[in-house]
């Protein structure tokens, strides 16, 4: 997420120049397209500068970004600006949950349809100032009611969180040593996470989480969705409950379990929303036989986490959080949209990989993704990718059947 | 096409290895000369590029890092498909990550391109006093198997940069071999072509420069 990581490096003690007969070159990534050089060149001007985001990650960037992040700041102040006078209006928490069906009982018929039609009006507002993003005071609270977070925990005794603590400690399972493998791999160079009691509170929530779910147990990817979710939630168990809500109703079943099965499923379908929604860059991608999973899985898996800045990862998330796991195909066809000129001028795998991680970690501004994502994509139901998916799942079935058989026939070859 | 007269080549190269093994360390060793005592845990792949210098001829590496833990298993293929190379990486403190080495070899045995250039890699090998897997077996097992084999280390830069030089080499080797029997897709590339089709046209040039090596 965060630029290049630096830190001081042992030297290479002095082993390239002692061979005299090869040489490591060093430009590997050919310019090809003007575009590309005048961002290098406007780099080559500009300062390179180390400095925090809102969510305290280091980032490098030039001037131009440091603005960009700025102006960023500002509107996130002006957005929450709405929220409070909205606040103030419809009297505060008025966002939390609409009752639908209970908020009607007992009334006369004219006036459970005024009811409902507040109701709508007050999901369609939310809607739209939610696509404008979430201040982040206001995270914590939005996301666990618009999720079912709230939901969720409210069926099980409010201990659930405090006895699982309990139950976990000292045990030691494969889940629990490769969570321990992971978390000073974990955004190493974030301020709290680097800290004994960040690295233990992500800890809890991701043991915790694999007891709860033995068939995810601890899949990698999930460190970084959890890490996230503790920076904006504050709380470990508000922290749970988003990653619980976020692995069995946000996102398709079995994305994290066994064979990712959940996740061969998205990225077909993801596949043929390009084939349809940017049908240029998916046949040029094709005739260099470049699969777009190839970049999209690590998006997917980690939800942006790795490849957006924090802000723009967590205005995805806003609206995963409300509408639904479609968002992440909407934010991964726009950033294949927003260099469409480029990526047709491409004519090398690095090139495609090139243009589109510097774009990603170009992203400052939220809004400048999210219009595309949603104005230039157009609309995509929830029916619609529901539909897809079921289309997908048999074949991915057999796909990863067959895989295994030849697999096993491989076994049976050693014996 | 005159670059292909100075036997450029583009190769893609894929890291295969436990969660953990090194991969990524090796690759950023590799490509930029750094080592982080905290490497991120690799998602689904990074993708990297390198290009290396063989005498009169140039490697352009396109080199797939892959996540190591059990279940990313299934994504492999994906990464390994036309793979003109691999380094399956195994950590010398770890008897585990050795067996998952082995799993690794006979997939691609089984599965992976014919002439790719295998290269096995023992790494951590600064970690001497932690040592699990011997040197010997490690070297008994990647004879009986036709890989390349060495121990490395990117914390200290030991044999790494060897490493990917000694796989370059072959491949330049076998790129000769493959403009004989002119076996396609084997994911060679010269400048973007197969180089079974680009050797139509070089073909006396390169395999001349590539015998005087
Ligand atoms: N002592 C020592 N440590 C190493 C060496 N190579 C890697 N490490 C450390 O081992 C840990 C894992 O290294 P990675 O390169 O992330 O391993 P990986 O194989 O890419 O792991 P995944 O991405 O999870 O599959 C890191 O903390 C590294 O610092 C080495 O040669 N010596
Ligand atoms: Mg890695």
């Amino acid at each position: 997420m965060f630029g290049p990581q630096t830190h001081s490096e042992p030297s290479n003690g002095g082993f390239l120049s002692q061979k005299t007969n090869w040489r490591r070159i060093t430009s590997s990534n050919p310019t090809t397209s003007a575009t590309t050089i005048t961002t290098i060149t406007k780099k080559a001007n500009n300062l390179s500068v180390k400095f925090q985001d809102l969510y305290g990650f280091s980032v490098e960037g030039n001037i131009d970004d440091v603005n960009v992040l700025n102006e960023v700041r500002e509107r996130v102040r002006q957005q929450g600006k709405e929220w409070w006078a909205l606040e103030a209006s419809k009297g505060a928490n008025w966002y939390l949950q609409p009752q639908h069906s209970s908020s009607g009982e007992g009334l006369t018929v004219p006036s459970k349809l005024t009811a409902i039609a507040n109701t709508i009006t007050s999901t369609m507002t939310l809607k739209k100032l939610i696509r404008k993003g979430i201040p982040p005071v206001l995270r914590p609270k939005v996301w666990l009611s618009v999720s079912g977070a709230t939901k969720k925990r409210s069926t099980v005794p409010l201990s659930y969180y405090n006895d699982l603590l309990v139950a976990i400690e000292g045990k030691v399972t494969p889940a629990t040593m490769q969570i321990d493998h992971d978390l000073p791999r974990t955004f190493p160079c974030h301020p709290w996470l680097d800290t004994p009691e960040g690295k233990a509170a992500l800890r809890r929530v991701l043991v915790v989480y694999s007891f709860r779910d033995s068939d995810v147990g601890y899949c990698q990817g999930l460190n970084y969705i959890a890490a996230l979710l503790l920076l904006v939630m504050k709380t470990e168990e508000d922290a749970f409950w988003m990653l619980a809500v976020l692995l069995e109703n946000v996102l398709v079943n079995d994305c994290y379990t066994d064979n990712l099965s959940g996740c061969h499923v998205e990225q077909r379908v993801f596949r043929d929303l390009l084939a349809k929604k940017c049908p240029r860059i998916s046949a040029h991608l094709e005739a260099m036989e470049f699969d777009v999973s190839l970049v999209a899985t690590e998006w997917f898996l980690c939800l942006f986490s790795k490849s957006l800045p924090s802000e723009t990862t967590l205005r995805v998330w806003d609206i995963l959080f409300n509408e639904g796991a479609k968002v992440l195909f909407h934010v991964a066809l726009a950033i294949f949209k927003m260099k469409e000129e480029e990526l047709l001028r491409t004519h090398q795998i690095g090139d495609v990989i090139h243009i589109l991680q510097s774009t990603t970690h170009h992203l400052f501004d939220p809004d400048e993704l999210l219009t595309v994502a949603f104005d230039k994509i157009g609309s995509m139901t929830a029916n619609t990718i529901t539909k897809q998916r079921k289309k997908q799942e048999p074949a991915v079935m057999a796909e990863l059947d067959q895989r295994l058989r030849r697999l096993n026939s491989v076994k049976m070859d050693e014996k | 096409m005159a670059s292909i007269g100075n036997n450029s080549l583009n190769a893609k190269l894929v890291l295969l290895g436990d969660m953990g093994a090194g991969k990524s360390s090796l690759v950023l060793r590799f490509v930029k000369g750094q080592f982080l005592e905290f490497q991120e845990s690799t998602i689904g792949a990074a993708f990297f590029s390198q290009t290396l210098a063989v005498n009169d001829a140039t490697v352009k590496f396109e080199i797939w890092d892959t996540a190591g833990q059990e279940r990313y298993h299934s994504l492999a293929p994906m990464y390994y498909r036309g793979a003109a190379a691999a380094i399956i990486v195994y950590d010398i403190s770890s008897t585990e990550s050795f067996e998952r080495a082995k799993k690794w070899v006979q997939e691609l045995q089984k599965q992976g391109n014919p002439n790719m250039v295998t290269a096995l890699a023992g790494n951590k090998a600064d970690l001497e006093d932690k040592r699990k897997v011997s040197t010997e077996e490690a070297q008994t097992y990647a004879q009986e198997n036709g890989l390349f084999f060495m121990e490395t280390s990117a914390k200290t830069a030991t044999n790494v940069n060897e490493i990917f030089y000694e796989i370059a080499r072959s491949m330049l080797f076998l790129g000769v071999l493959v403009s004989f029997t002119s076996t396609p897709a084997t994911g060679l590339w010269c400048n973007g072509q197969s180089i079974w089709k680009c050797n139509r046209i070089s073909h006396k040039s390169s395999k001349e420069e590539l015998r005087t090596e």
